[in-house]
């Protein structure tokens, strides 16, 4: 009795919002006159960024989206963008995907930016683009600074904008590096059995490199008592100290595999993938005494952030005392105002008027000639999103500072396709005179 | 062989600090009745103290020190002001049940946002006073430092005083008479009121030794100690939450337990291990492993 | 009588669901667009906070771990829908029904757990579950999996936003719970709840078997959490371990103590607080501006004052409030005249 007459009341209830809902969106809709573009004025161009500044990613991350605003804040002091002054509006995230999303809304819907920037975390990321849907909707998103390359992929990401280059570029350049410099090595790798490391494998092969020793392992299966097996095999391979491993997992994965390796005494050469090589990543997320990282071979596009006899470290060095409270210069701060460098000739390369549309242009045209202190070359063009399209490689010292080897950046760059790994004969631009663009 | 040693002294010592922050989060339990989430940020703060004492001396027992007094008078601080201002307001209801989870959470809240205010919240770092270099045997590294042997020691240390407090004091004979009977306890003429405030200082204190001695080998950030609170509550709930005793096991358990998950089994299985230990114990014994029958109820 | 008073007031919350949901269906065409979106994750919320509330303030059980049921919701209905490719509506079905599953495991065998004990292993559950995503492949990792309700029907028109489409989908899964958890606490189950909140010993000697009621309350709490946890995975298009931090348990029960424990209906206002005040909190501290720490640190020392505060005053809710007001005040009327 009871159960006919609730289903009677669901049925009414349903039926009674749906044709509300028709009648109410058969109402005629509200035509929008878009005058000047979003987030542009007179005076004013606001960017926005959501970024970590407090909870337990804060740390490190927190230090981007400061430096950028002190790099604006410079770029402000000396006349602007066309007289435009540069706002950057920051929201704290916490690195949670849902607060990511809404804070991201509110920067378009409320703040009412003209573009995101410096986007950071994979899968918050991957939310909030399609939850906000900025391929549709046509708002540029500058710079995302994560491992995961698909963000360069235009066809899926059409308005998204990368800054490091892909997997298979990344193998492809790898390889060229292992048969220049340990030819007569034997090669065994550590690898992770999915997407991400099908992606490697192709670059590998394509390259034309042969492992002795190949261990695949799943995702998520990597452990302690896991990696003492890679070592065994490893070992059982014919791989002895001195010969060359490479490590593309995730940075749970490398982890394991230096902290057993280290216990075991087993020395060889070890290569870090880009993914789970960063060292700051290693050492906060793991228990990975800093003796085992020590000599550990890994790639980078920027120079290194201690480097005082480069040009742009040393100008952003100076902003950073100047405008920045003098924070310590790590890799987050120069990551910051490197981008910032870009937003500002990117906004430049969008003309006296831009719009989301010119700006988007122009980074397709004009992106691969920016000033910018990578090493490598960038790849902006009307059909890739890839930024920066090489790296050089390192080795970590016991302050797990990535420094070139014979203190000479060797830059090797590629394509994501079968193109060749060239050494890099890129000039990378001067820096702009007093660090302020001047491109159109 | 070496190996499972070498993850049961791994275990052992992350299992020590579980023991310190259970050890407070029980005292103030058998205190008030209350689980403090805000011991977290208690032990922060105190954490920072150290830092910055240490920061300015370069002496780690000094910085020890202070936190152990900064702590112990913000433990005191916490029950005075808020704890008694919320137990007068709040007797009885299903809120009686929550609002001290909402109050202590809401502490841990405000010390975390004002440590970020004082502090930053970029990563802090001191140095361990004795070598955090692991062992070797001839060729096998074990993963083991003089600095963990200190850890396990100074927890040892604080376990040794709190037994003598207990058993061979009158302070430690009202602290447990009010623990367990507290209206006896008053007619017996013990000021309950007072040995609750001093129960909240010893557990303040407790933590802010948990927090020096975790923090040196990591980075300190406002919520370094968040994970370190979760696991000391999931410590005492195995010990059972009216034990000292069964703090201590229930952090040598979780520690442990932990420490041959992440060796035998894998690592992202590191935070699931506590449940599952958890859930063991639970159904074994609901009211942990040192309940005694009357701590238990329908 | 009592049968013909039940009907009726089954009817009235009837009518008063549909006038709601009138409301805000005419709302969401005239707010801003920012509003409609908020409005969703509300709408999530109010499910969300309704459960914890029918757990803690009915049956009187403290969970600290209702993200992990919503984690469980979210997984399920992502991969009832990646695996078996069942239709939007149904894998909100699934997601119910496992979290509802996982209560009644876990409300089975918590049972015999006294309060503390219960909040102990509820917060191991919600530390622990979601990062078994990381664990097994088949739950795609950090980066999830993919879950999407699609685009919105076309008939609806061009201009009808996803946010909108959110909006009415959460909306409406907000105002069917409601409904139905008002119809659950006014029914029997309800009425033995109550008495067993309000004094265990009587209601167990007049024949109540305490421990069936409470994973009864503990099942259907369950069945909420994961329905929400499934809308918000929609909202990012992902369910994600990242998603169901330690932080969203605390929100909720934060959400819950707010509204007024013991309220079902306190939960819409719990849930618009939860979205509200950390949008002011940080937009006064933009205001009133200062250095880089300052500005980052002061929403959450606000939040969390304000959060002590509201416990020490209202601490059942403004509601209960309002009530003990009004009857004070009926007392004193009464006693002048």
């Amino acid at each position: 009795m009871i159960g006919s007459h609730r289903k009677k009341q669901f049925m009414l209830a349903s039926a009674a919002l749906a044709v509300s809902g028709l009648a109410l969106s058969a109402l005629p809709a509200q035509a929008l006159n878009v005058r000047q573009e979003v987030g542009v004025t007179a005076t004013t161009i606001k960017l926005g960024i959501t970024v970590p500044v407090t909870g337990i990613a804060a740390p490190g991350y927190n230090k981007v989206a400061p430096a950028m605003k002190a790099y604006f804040d410079y770029v402000n002091a000396n006349g602007g963008v066309y007289g435009r002054k540069i706002s950057l509006v920051v929201k704290d995230d916490g690195y949670i995907p849902t607060l990511a999303v809404a804070k991201t809304k509110e920067l378009l819907l409320k703040d009412k930016v003209f573009a995101v920037v410096g986007a950071l975390g994979t899968a918050t990321h991957k939310a909030v683009s399609r939850s906000v849907n900025l391929g549709r909707q046509g708002i540029p998103d500058l710079f995302v600074n994560t491992g995961y390359s698909g963000f360069g992929v235009k066809k899926d990401y059409p308005t998204t904008f990368a800054l490091l280059p892909s997997y298979i570029m990344e193998a492809k350049i790898m390889s060229s590096y292992i048969k220049e410099n340990f030819s007569t090595k034997k090669i065994g790798i550590i690898v992770q059995d999915d997407d991400f490391g099908d992606d490697a494998i192709a670059g590998f092969g394509q390259a034309g490199l042969t492992f002795d020793s190949t261990i695949p392992y799943a995702s998520g299966s990597q452990s302690a008592a896991k990696a003492a097996e890679w070592v065994t095999k490893l070992k059982k391979d014919g791989i002895t100290n001195g010969d060359v491993v490479i490590l593309f997992g995730v940075t749970t994965a490398t982890a394991a595999a230096l902290a057993v390796a280290g216990a075991y005494g087993f020395k060889p050469q070890w290569i870090l993938g880009s993914v789970g090589g960063d060292a700051t990543t290693i050492k906060a997320a793991t228990a990975v005494p800093a003796a085992v990282l020590n000599g550990a071979i890994g790639a980078s596009f920027l120079p290194a952030p201690t480097d005082t006899s480069d040009e742009y470290i040393k100008f952003f060095q100076g902003i950073n005392t100047t405008y920045n409270h003098a924070v310590t210069f790590d890799n987050n701060v120069l990551v910051g105002m490197n981008s910032a460098m870009m937003i500002v000739q990117a906004l430049r390369a969008a003309g006296q008027n831009p719009t989301r549309k010119g700006l988007i242009t122009a980074l397709e045209t004009k992106g691969s000639t920016f000033a910018s202190a990578g090493l490598a070359p960038l790849g902006y063009s009307a059909k890739s999103h890839v930024g920066y399209t090489g790296y050089w490689f390192g080795k970590y010292n016991l302050a797990g500072e990535l420094k070139p080897v014979d203190n000479a950046y060797v830059v090797y760059t590629t394509d994501s396709g079968t193109g060749q790994v060239v050494k890099s004969t890129y000039k990378r631009p001067a820096l702009p005179t007093n660090g302020l663009p001047s491109n159109s | 062989m070496l190996a499972f040693i070498s993850t049961l002294l791994i275990g052992i010592t992350v299992g020590a600090i579980y023991s310190l922050m259970a050890l407070s989060l029980v005292l103030v339990w058998r205190s008030t009745r209350v689980i403090n989430f805000a011991q977290a940020g208690q032990a922060i703060f105190s954490t920072y103290v150290a830092y910055e004492v240490i920061q300015r001396t370069g002496n780690f027992i000094l910085g020890m020190a202070a936190a152990v007094v900064v702590g112990a008078l913000l433990g005191a601080l916490v029950e005075v002001l808020l704890m008694r201002t919320l137990f007068k307001r709040i007797h009885s209801g299903a809120v009686a049940a929550v609002a001290p989870v909402i109050a202590t959470l809401g502490l841990l809240g405000v010390i975390r946002a004002s440590v970020g205010l004082i502090w930053g919240n970029d990563g802090h770092r001191f140095d361990a006073p004795v070598s955090t270099q692991a062992f070797s045997m001839g060729n096998t590294v074990i993963p083991f430092s003089r600095f963990n042997l200190l850890v396990i020691a100074t927890a040892a240390l604080v376990m040794i005083v709190f037994t003598v407090i207990f058993q061979k004091t009158s302070l430690g004979l009202s602290l447990r008479a009010s623990a367990f009977a507290p209206e006896i306890a008053r007619l017996s003429g013990i000021r309950v009121g007072s040995i609750r405030t001093i129960g909240w200082a010893f557990a303040g204190a407790t933590g802010a030794v948990a927090g020096v001695l975790i923090s040196p080998n990591d980075s300190l950030t406002p919520n370094s100690l968040d994970l370190l609170l979760i696991f000391g509550f999931v410590s005492a709930v195995i010990g059972g939450l009216d034990s000292l005793i069964g703090a201590v096991v229930g952090g040598l358990v979780l520690g442990i337990g932990k420490a041959l998950i992440l060796a035998y089994l894998g690592s992202s299985l590191d935070y699931p291990t506590a449940f599952v230990v958890l859930a063991i114990v639970l159904i074994v014994r609901p009211g942990g492993i040192f309940s005694m029958k009357r701590g238990r109820n329908a | 009588m009592l049968k013909k008073f039940f009907a009726n007031g089954v009817r009235t919350r009837f009518i008063g669901t549909i006038a709601c949901g009138w409301f805000l269906l005419l709302a969401a065409d005239r707010v801003d667009p920012l509003r409609v979106y908020q409005g969703g994750i509300v709408a999530i919320y109010v499910i969300a906070i309704a459960s914890v509330i029918l757990l803690t303030g009915y049956s009187g059980q403290v969970s600290l771990g209702q993200g992990a049921f919503m984690a469980i919701g979210g997984f399920s209905a992502a991969l009832s829908s990646k695996y078996w490719h069942l239709p939007f509506f149904l894998t909100l079905i699934v997601a119910v029904l496992a979290g509802a599953l996982a209560g009644a495991l876990l409300g089975g065998g918590a049972a015999r757990l006294s309060g503390p004990y219960l909040a102990g292993i509820t917060l191991a559950l919600a530390i622990g579950l979601p990062n078994l995503a990381n664990q097994f492949s088949f739950l795609g990792g950090e980066q999830g999996l993919d879950y999407s309700v699609g685009d919105p029907p076309l008939r609806f028109g061009m201009d009808f936003t996803t946010d909108k489409w959110f909006f009415w989908i959460t909306g409406l899964a907000a105002l069917i719970t409601l409904w139905w958890t008002q119809n659950i606490l006014m029914s029997r189950y309800g009425r033995t709840w109550r008495a067993l909140r309000s004094n265990p010993a009587a209601a167990q000697l007049a024949g109540i078997h305490v421990g069936r009621v409470k994973v009864l309350a503990f099942t259907l709490s369950a069945g909420l959490a994961g329905l929400a946890g499934a809308l918000l995975s929609m909202t990012l298009f992902y369910a994600l371990p990242s998603a169901f931090p330690l932080s969203l348990s605390f929100a909720l029960v934060t959400g819950a103590v707010l509204a007024g424990v013991t309220h079902l209906l306190g939960s819409m206002l719990g849930a618009i607080v939860l979205v509200a005040i950390p949008a002011y909190a940080e937009l006064l501290a933009n205001k009133l501006g200062g250095a880089e720490r300052v500005i980052a640190n002061l929403p959450g020392l606000m939040i969390s004052t304000l959060l002590i505060l509201a416990v020490l005053f209202t601490p059942n809710g403004p509601g209960e409030q309002w009530r003990t007001f009004k009857e004070k005040k009926g007392k004193k009327d009464r006693q002048t005249r």
